[in-house]
């Protein structure tokens, strides 16, 4: 299973809280899905990320699919060297491959989001 | 009926195989097809560099049998039949009234009397259809379950990989060569043809061939590659693909296809009429390429404010590590082009076709 340390977005977005700071990714059943990336999108820091909305984009060699934030806040980080070079993306999507920092209202940013048992089942309807 | 499902998906001989080996399966055209067996890119530069094996078997094979077959087929392809010689393949087409295109597929002289086919899956039933009601004396049998298969064997080790197997090395010296090839595994018969570019062989293998073949083919180093990086390939070598580059509103002429419609100045066959009475084209394929993203299939291309034509099919290329396409463009259009991604105006580059010389050849 994966970490029950963040939360899920159906759309295999991940968000880990630290404080009033949600790290953001995709997940490693995304990237598998996915393929062989080709290319990423991210947005500017100070810009507005909304649940369930497109931040950014991502691309494989078979398919460009958006990305969608699981929480709703500012952009204060980005993982500004990962466009352009995808490996930690592909091979560590969980961890190194994180996407964006977002700052959120309070501690219940994360609330309504799947948690990894939940999202296990979502990832075995789709598998 | 869902046809989707499924539960009603055909599978080819190989289909454990595949899975066996770890292949990411998905319908296609009615099929369960490997798309990969891991990596796209990876299978892509195998072909070129080695040698790949496609497992094929989803396209349609149709035998075509008695005095009148190639008279009759002439008149109903796009391409001539009469003069095809015996022992070798031609890539033609079944057009419309109109001259647009229905579907692309090569025909197989294997005797004076007999025509073998080989079409796209997606078209198989229409084809069959089409094809029928424009012959009248000629026997027609649909033959793509009967349990054998096509094997795709491609790149420049192909030679030496299918000689090793068959003991000889003594086959298909031309391109489009047909040849029934003494082997361990009974009589293989196969043609000098492919999707690649590359030099390579299309075998047609029995029931009791398939499984054996393709186990001693991947023994003797042929990669197992999946539609993702066939697909690739075609592109590259910009073969055309029906759905993407050409269908019914496309005809051969201005598609650049004039030697699938063999003869089309003079012969008499359904769709002649219409492709002398065209005007001059006023749209052609054009080559693109892009820096980092990939102009995929119905994104608009633009020169400046002009909408000038759309993608017709786009990947990224593992021989030139970029994204390429193909798009149909108006003709006299010279200034830099640019392609609407979802909203966002990317610069692309228009190049010569193919992207990656043929040598098939060679």
């Amino acid at each position: 299973m994966r970490p029950n340390d963040r939360s899920y977005l159906d759309s295999h977005e991940w968000a880990q809280l630290q404080g009033d700071v949600a790290t953001v990714g995709i997940t490693d059943f995304a990237v598998e899905q996915l393929g062989e990336l080709v290319y990423l999108d991210l947005p500017e820091i100070g810009q507005s990320v909304t649940r369930g909305e497109s931040f950014g984009e991502v691309e494989s060699v078979k398919a460009v699919s958006d990305i969608n934030s699981p929480v709703n806040g500012e952009v204060v980080e980005i993982n500004s060297d990962l466009p352009d070079a995808l490996d930690p993306l592909q091979s560590d999507a969980l961890n190194s491959g994180w996407l964006i920092k977002v700052k959120v209202s309070g501690a219940d940013a994360l609330d309504g989001l799947k948690d990894a048992a939940a999202y296990e089942e979502v990832v075995a309807s789709e598998s | 009926m869902d046809t989707s499902s499924p539960e009603t998906l055909h599978q080819t001989p190989l289909a454990a195989r595949h899975r066996e080996l770890g292949a990411k399966m998905v319908p296609f055209a009615g099929w369960e097809m490997p798309l990969d067996y891991g990596s796209i890119l990876g299978e892509s530069r195998a072909v070129r560099k080695g040698a790949g094996l496609f497992d094929v078997s989803h396209m349609a094979r149709f035998l075509f049998c008695g005095p009148a077959a190639a008279a009759e087929l002439d008149y109903a392809l796009g391409g001539s039949i009469m003069d095809q010689p015996i022992g070798k393949a031609r890539y033609t087409m079944i057009l419309q009234e109109d001259g647009g295109i229905m579907d692309d597929l090569i025909t197989y002289r294997t005797g004076e009397e007999e025509i073998f086919m080989v079409v796209n899956a997606s078209n198989r039933i229409r084809d069959w259809d089409i094809l029928t009601s424009r012959l009248d004396q000629t026997e027609c049998a649909d033959l793509t379950e009967d349990g054998g298969g096509i094997l795709a064997l491609q790149g420049p080790e192909s030679h030496r990989i299918l000689a090793e197997l068959a003991g000889s090395s003594d086959f298909c010296p031309g391109f489009l060569d047909l040849a029934e090839l003494d082997s361990p595994f009974g009589a293989l018969f196969l043609a000098r043809t492919g999707y690649t570019g590359e030099h390579g062989y299309e075998i047609f293998v029995t029931a009791e061939q398939i499984d054996p073949v393709w186990q001693r083919l991947v023994e003797l180093g042929a990669a197992p590659v999946g539609l993702g990086a066939r697909d690739v390939l075609r592109l590259e070598a910009a073969l055309p693909l029906y759905g993407h580059e050409i269908h019914e509103g496309v005809n051969p002429i201005e598609a650049a296809l004039r030697f699938g419609v063999r003869g089309w100045k003079t012969r008499d066959f359904v769709g002649g009429d219409a492709l002398r009475a065209l005007p001059e084209p006023t749209r052609g394929l054009i080559g693109l390429t892009a820096p980092k993203r990939v102009p995929r299939e119905g994104y608009p291309l633009y020169c400046g404010d002009k909408l000038v034509g759309e993608v017709c099919s786009g990947v990224f290329s593992a021989t030139l590590e970029k994204p390429i396409a193909t798009a149909w463009c108006q003709l006299g259009i010279d200034g830099p082009l640019e392609v609407d991604i979802r909203g966002k105006r990317m610069a692309v580059e228009r190049v010569d076709l193919p992207f990656v010389p043929h040598r098939s050849r060679d």
